[in-house]
């Protein structure tokens, strides 16, 4: 008895070890990369509905013709989209392949080395300069680091243009076809909208610190401004330019009244509702923005119209501002070859990313394609790219964007004076960039 | 009163008996054996990277490069950074703001619901409810309910922009809070009346004792060790906010705490060693809070 008491205590001893053994083990984790030829690619983006059924449809177009390819594809809200990606792959971890803006690109994955340079071999090609002779000059300067060497190639590239609401404008008894075409005469417009009911005549998106540094460089590239001085060593929010586009926020946003910027929805994962909704009169809008409406608001969309961005000076060369999400291989992806080839495919469908997606693959001659002449305002946002110019970005631009978003929170919303929310952002800045 | 005295003495009174040495059985070994997964995993997600914080704070470390030595710089840098002066401000007034009230309603709410009522064990429930929800879940919600046309304006014919201005938002968050988090102190100080006994109260009822001096003379001090363990559990949960913020606000107008501050400087920007030195700092100042509360509610009738 004492024996068989002994023994099954000694058995419940060896179970209770081998649970603890399983857990241990199981934390640990593993390889799943198969011995047999079959290649499992994991592939992340954010969330926009119509590049997402567009990524599925190529996704299983090039796992058929290549059956010994799986992709696992996943998309991250937007909200956490940058966070999550960027800690995973600088913990070694994360997908294969990515698809981020060219600012993340520039100011963390770069300097932090994250990425794999663009392999030509997966395009077909002998040499980068091969790959890129395809692409129109300067529009793949998103995806290259300080020395010049590129690192992936455009998803979607994006001119900044306007968007109008005609019936709102017919409403108020202005013409659509002579549209505004400086910030002034968005305002005087604006004015006229309200009086017609149109009471949120033009905002701006106050979704997250990425979209409060685009709207800046929007307006500061037309002002002469800038977030850091020209050779990024020091902070420049103190200068004149900055302090124009500041105040010409404030302008539109809060002292011309032309819309209450509190009451604009800030919710990431669906932008442009108010204008979609046929709420907003008057916004600043991307290629995508209007595809995302006719999707969401068919509508609303047949009123609108997409005419060039409005400038700060009329007697000025036009400025904008163009940015680029780009496909780009993780540095510590063991199956970098492959997944080469498959971002290759991805950019090879270059007329059904314009025509399913209206994502721009600037692709020299993309402008005059069949596939283009099928886009409403495709003239337009070819202007924009043509007077366009990439964001500024510097080192810890996370922070240095945090700070933006404080300082327009403070003028725009609390009120505080343009002059002292910049010298206390630009301090902020040069403590980012200087530590 | 008398009965309250002799139980304390008979307490305090029985001694502890001589301690023995005693056998280990293969049931316990057994019993080590089976809570060794969880103590393994324990040690390994939480203690393990807790002791490594301490050393990371003394490091510049972004992930991607080995971690370059650089002694007290991250703590230099945060005496004299105003972002993250504001976090702990920010912090600090979130936790008197929201668990100070959130106390004091629930303990009145604890006096008026100990009653033996019918339908009472509902109203608790009610009470309950929230602390049961997911701080992520109730935020959303609340997001609309502090909407400039949302619920809480409309019903007391507000015009307050509440997430939209530096002056309310930290207001519609310690709101916010309050609601969310009464619950659980409430559901602590029924559990401290609970084990009261009836008879100190009806000794003081005969003694000719008002509402307010039985509350005041017998029932706040009888409820001092519960009171002591929720004013720390309130300073500790008023640190760790982190939910609220991210959803409501994102730390926008004035309600990044220091959590959030945290949560930034290591994910957002990589700044790992600075983050540690946060976190680190964060752990002194509630050590010392609580020993502070520990000693401010020290029993003093032993």
């Amino acid at each position: 008895m004492t024996t068989h008491r002994h023994r099954r205590r000694f058995m419940a001893f060896v179970l209770a070890a081998a649970v603890a053994g399983t857990g241990a083990l199981a934390a640990c984790g593993g390889d799943d990369e198969g011995g047999d030829g079959n290649v499992t690619l994991t592939f992340w983006t954010h969330t926009h509905p119509p590049m997402i059924e567009l990524n599925k449809t190529l996704i299983a177009e090039y796992q058929s013709k290549n059956p010994n390819v799986k992709i696992e594809y996943q998309q991250v809200p937007n909200t956490e989209f940058a966070t999550k990606m960027l800690t995973s792959l600088s913990t070694g971890a994360g997908p294969d392949i990515i698809n981020m803006d060219d600012n993340a690109l520039r100011g963390e994955y770069f300097p932090k080395r994250l990425l794999s340079p663009v392999d030509p071999a997966g395009f077909g090609k002998s040499s980068v300069a091969e790959v890129e002779a395809e692409y129109v000059p300067g529009t793949l300067d998103g995806a290259k680091d300080a020395e010049g060497k590129l690192y992936g190639v455009p998803s979607e590239f994006n001119g900044t243009a306007f968007a109008i609401n005609t019936k709102h404008f017919k409403d108020a008894g202005l013409d659509p076809a002579t549209p505004p075409k400086t910030w002034q005469e968005v305002i005087d417009y604006g004015k006229k909208l309200n009086a017609a009911g149109h009471k949120q005549a033009f905002n701006f998106l106050y979704l997250h610190s990425g979209w409060y540094n685009q709207w800046f460089q929007t307006l500061a590239n037309q002002t002469g401004g800038s977030i850091l001085s020209a050779d990024g060593k020091t902070a420049a929010l103190n200068s004149p330019g900055s302090k124009k586009a500041l105040e010409l926020w404030v302008e539109l946003a809060r002292t011309s009244g032309i819309a209450d910027p509190k009451t604009s929805s800030r919710d990431a994962t669906a932008p442009y509702q108010d204008l979609a909704s046929g709420t907003q009169s008057m916004a600043i809008v991307y290629p995508w923005s209007m595809d995302q409406i006719k999707e969401s608001n068919p509508e609303t969309y047949k009123d609108l119209a997409v005419v060039p961005l409005p400038q700060a000076d009329a007697t000025a060369q036009p400025v904008s501002r163009v940015y680029g999400y780009f496909w780009a291989v993780n540095a510590a992806s063991k199956r970098k070859a492959e997944a080469w080839k498959f971002i290759a495919y991805l950019a090879s469908a270059r007329d059904r990313w314009l025509t399913d997606v209206s994502f721009v693959q600037p692709v020299k001659g993309w402008d005059t394609s069949a596939a283009a002449k099928q886009i409403p305002f495709i003239d337009v946002i070819a202007q924009a790219y043509a007077n366009g110019r990439y964001d500024q970005v510097g080192p810890h631009w996370n922070e240095v964007q945090d700070t933006i978003h404080k300082a327009v929170d403070q003028a725009v919303f609390d009120g505080k004076p343009v002059d002292q929310v910049l010298n206390e952002a630009n301090e902020a800045v040069q403590r980012s960039i200087g530590s | 009163m008398t009965t309250t005295t002799a139980r304390t003495v008979r307490v305090s009174g029985s001694g502890r008996a001589p301690a023995r040495r005693r056998r280990v059985h293969g049931r316990d070994l057994v019993g080590a054996a089976l809570s060794l997964p969880a103590l393994l995993l324990f040690a390994f997600f939480a203690i393990y990277p807790g002791l490594r914080v301490f050393y990371l704070s003394l490091f510049d470390y972004s992930l991607t490069a080995p971690p370059e030595f650089v002694g007290l710089d991250n703590f230099r840098f945060l005496a004299e950074d105003p972002r993250f002066r504001q976090a702990v401000l920010n912090s600090v007034f979130y936790t008197v703001g929201t668990y100070l009230p959130a106390l004091a309603l629930a303990l009145a709410l604890a006096v008026a619901l100990r009653r033996k009522t019918r339908g009472l064990g509902w109203v608790r429930l009610l009470y309950f409810l929230p602390v049961a929800t997911s701080w992520v879940a109730i935020s959303v919600v609340w997001r609309l309910v502090l909407h400039p046309d949302g619920l809480l304006n409309e019903t007391f014919h507000l015009d307050v922009n509440w997430l939209t201005s530096s002056s309310t938002a930290r207001w519609a968050l310690v709101i916010m809070g309050i609601w969310k988090e009464t619950g659980f102190f409430l559901i602590l100080f029924l559990a401290g009346l609970a084990r009261m006994p009836e008879e100190v109260h009806e000794a003081a009822l005969v003694d000719g004792a008002n509402p307010w001096q039985r509350f005041w003379r017998v029932t706040f001090p009888l409820l001092k060790p519960i009171t002591a363990i929720c004013s720390v559990i309130a300073v500790i949960r008023g640190f760790q906010a982190f939910s609220p913020q991210v959803v409501l606000t994102g730390g926008a107008f004035d309600t990044e705490v220091v959590n959030l501050f945290v949560y930034k400087t290591a994910f957002e920007s990589a700044r790992m060693g600075r983050a540690s030195a946060v976190a680190v700092l964060m752990f002194a100042l509630l050590i010392a809070v609580t020993l502070v509360q520990l000693r401010v509610f020290r029993r003093t009738d032993t």
